[in-house]
């Protein structure tokens, strides 16, 4: 490998890592402005213009803050966990493609961190170990609601995972590889019958979108499955005795998971950065598509942020119900069906 | 370079199997033995066996774990008190099974010679085996092993359920 060639590996893996955590901060504006909108009043307006620079300042406020570690905590375990949370959070995207294979002055340059053959299920895996993070932080607090808040996001966390994964498998199904780049390359073109419709995932597989997208909102302990953190009932959950960066690290890892998640499902069932009879070429190609990519991502990161600030949340027995006694029905369901489409599609 | 990850991972596995032992919190054995089945990942993705490295980390570290430490922290198992119910016995076969496990493993690295299996030279990510060939062989060949192993899991679970639910539940 030339010089050339290391540039553009650590510039295509280092890169993302590096401005998805810039993200949050307009995000978390995004999300106080929305939420401001939706409940008809001001949000915050006052530092900068249109209070553009109040997430700034919230960061600097966490940044300079003490940090406090409770005498009877483990010290060890307590530090750790925060670090734990943004490195699966970010990890999660190295396997994410942000845009097609370009060539640029005869270097070919795949827009992903790895494009490796177990793709989704590296996803899956790098999200089962972030449960560790909430999980240790509610033991090593030694604190009653921290405890609760960790033992219900483990609960949580394995439950919505089943059906989950249950869902991305009937994605797995029909393009026969858990590559992300395959996934996006049979999402290509459009049906032959209904030429307007573009050929993605969402539509024959609509139920799994939807179980994937609800389980979205488990998985990443948001609104109105955000029983982990529950403030009304369990102070602030797992995260309760954190305090200053440590506590802004959950937070960070909290909005990093929601791109992630917004990531996935543009990737999965909505063709990714392809658009319907668009064949990108260099550099414009690629920046075209990235921007494509950005657009469908931003879309459910919005979707996320509408439904915080609509929907009431659930209680814990409700939760577990809806996750075992629907939505992994409804994913097996879809499962039989894609098997079902697959078969017709080889015998036809 | 590989093999010097592959060392250093597999240095990392044996140290926390280790720690798993010796520490007496069993959250921090459960933690030691993550630590563990992630280094032991490593290798395999190392060993050109990614799809066994994915399954590794979310079946045992995503979810059998998790499971271990969600159980611990709901009956809030201390740590465990030193010399508790330690009987002279005990240590004398411990040594005794640390002898032997000590002299087959030098009998096997004598046999295997003093080399190491060579690791594959360096591959780009790219060309790492396909899980659709695991996939054709588990759905082939070895579909009666694959569903006689679901039908015994499947008795498990329910044997487990019966268990669980107790004399009066009926």
């Amino acid at each position: 490998m030339t010089a050339v060639d290391w540039v553009i590996v650590v510039l295509r893996v280092v890169l993302p890592a590096l401005i998805l955590p810039a993200f949050v901060i307009p995000l978390v504006w995004i999300e106080r402005r929305v939420a401001a909108f939706i409940q008809d009043r001001p949000g915050p307006n006052r530092v900068g213009p249109f209070g553009l620079l109040q997430s700034p300042a919230d960061i600097l406020k966490l940044f300079m803050k003490e940090d406090t570690v409770p005498a009877s905590a483990d010290k060890l375990l307590f530090l750790l966990a925060p670090a734990l949370a943004v490195f699966a959070a970010l990890s999660t995207f190295a396997v994410i493609p942000y845009g097609p294979t370009i060539e640029v002055a005869g270097h070919s340059i795949p827009m992903i961190g790895a494009d490796i053959s177990i793709g989704l299920l590296y996803v899956f895996a790098i999200t089962g170990l972030s449960v560790y993070s909430i999980v240790l932080a509610g033991w090593s607090s030694n604190d009653k609601f921290a405890l609760m808040g960790g033992i219900r996001s483990s609960a949580q966390i394995i439950s919505y995972e089943l059906a989950m994964t249950t869902a991305a498998a009937g994605v797995v199904l029909a393009a026969g590889s858990f590559r992300l780049t395959d996934i996006i390359g049979m999402q290509q073109g459009a049906y032959h019958l209904l030429p307007f419709l573009p050929r993605w995932n969402v539509v024959p597989q609509c139920f799994g979108f939807l179980v994937f997208f609800i389980s979205a909102f488990a998985e990443t302990n948001r609104l109105p499955f955000d029983l982990p953190e529950a403030e009304a009932e369990l102070v602030a959950g797992y995260h309760t005795e954190y305090s200053a960066m440590r506590f802004g690290s959950y937070f960070l890892a909290e909005y990093i998971n929601v791109i992630v998640a917004s990531a996935m499902t543009t990737t999965l069932y909505f063709g990714g950065w392809s658009l319907p009879g668009y064949h990108p070429h260099g550099i414009l190609g690629g920046a075209v598509s990235l921007c494509v990519f950005a657009a469908k991502t931003a879309f459910f990161v919005l979707v996320f942020i509408w439904v915080r600030w609509t929907l009431p949340r659930f209680r814990y027995d409700q939760l577990m119900k809806l996750g075992w006694k629907a939505l992994l029905p409804l994913a097996l369901v879809n499962l039989l069906w894609v098997a079902g489409l697959e078969m017709y599609r080889l015998h036809r | 370079m590989e093999r010097l990850i592959f060392d250093a991972a597999a240095l990392l596995a044996i140290l926390f199997a280790g720690l798993m032992i010796a520490l007496r919190d069993p959250v921090k054995s459960v933690l030691a033995l993550v630590v563990s089945f992630f280094a032991l990942a490593v290798c395999y993705v190392l060993v050109l066996a990614p799809f066994i490295a994915a399954l590794q980390i979310i079946v045992y570290a995503g979810a059998i774990l998790v499971l271990f430490l969600f159980v611990l922290m709901l009956l809030n198992v201390g740590p465990e008190k030193p010399d508790q119910d330690r009987r002279p016995i005990q240590t004398v076969l411990g040594s005794l099974a640390v002898v032997v496990f000590a002299g087959m493993l030098l009998g096997m690295l004598r046999a295997s010679g003093s080399r190491l299996p060579a690791l594959p030279e360096a591959v780009g990510v790219d060309a790492l085996p396909d899980p659709a060939a695991i996939a054709r062989l588990l759905f082939s060949d070895y579909l009666l092993h694959f569903e006689a192993v679901s039908v015994l899991l499947l008795t498990a679970l329910v044997g487990a359920f019966v268990l669980a639910r107790g004399e009066d539940a009926k």
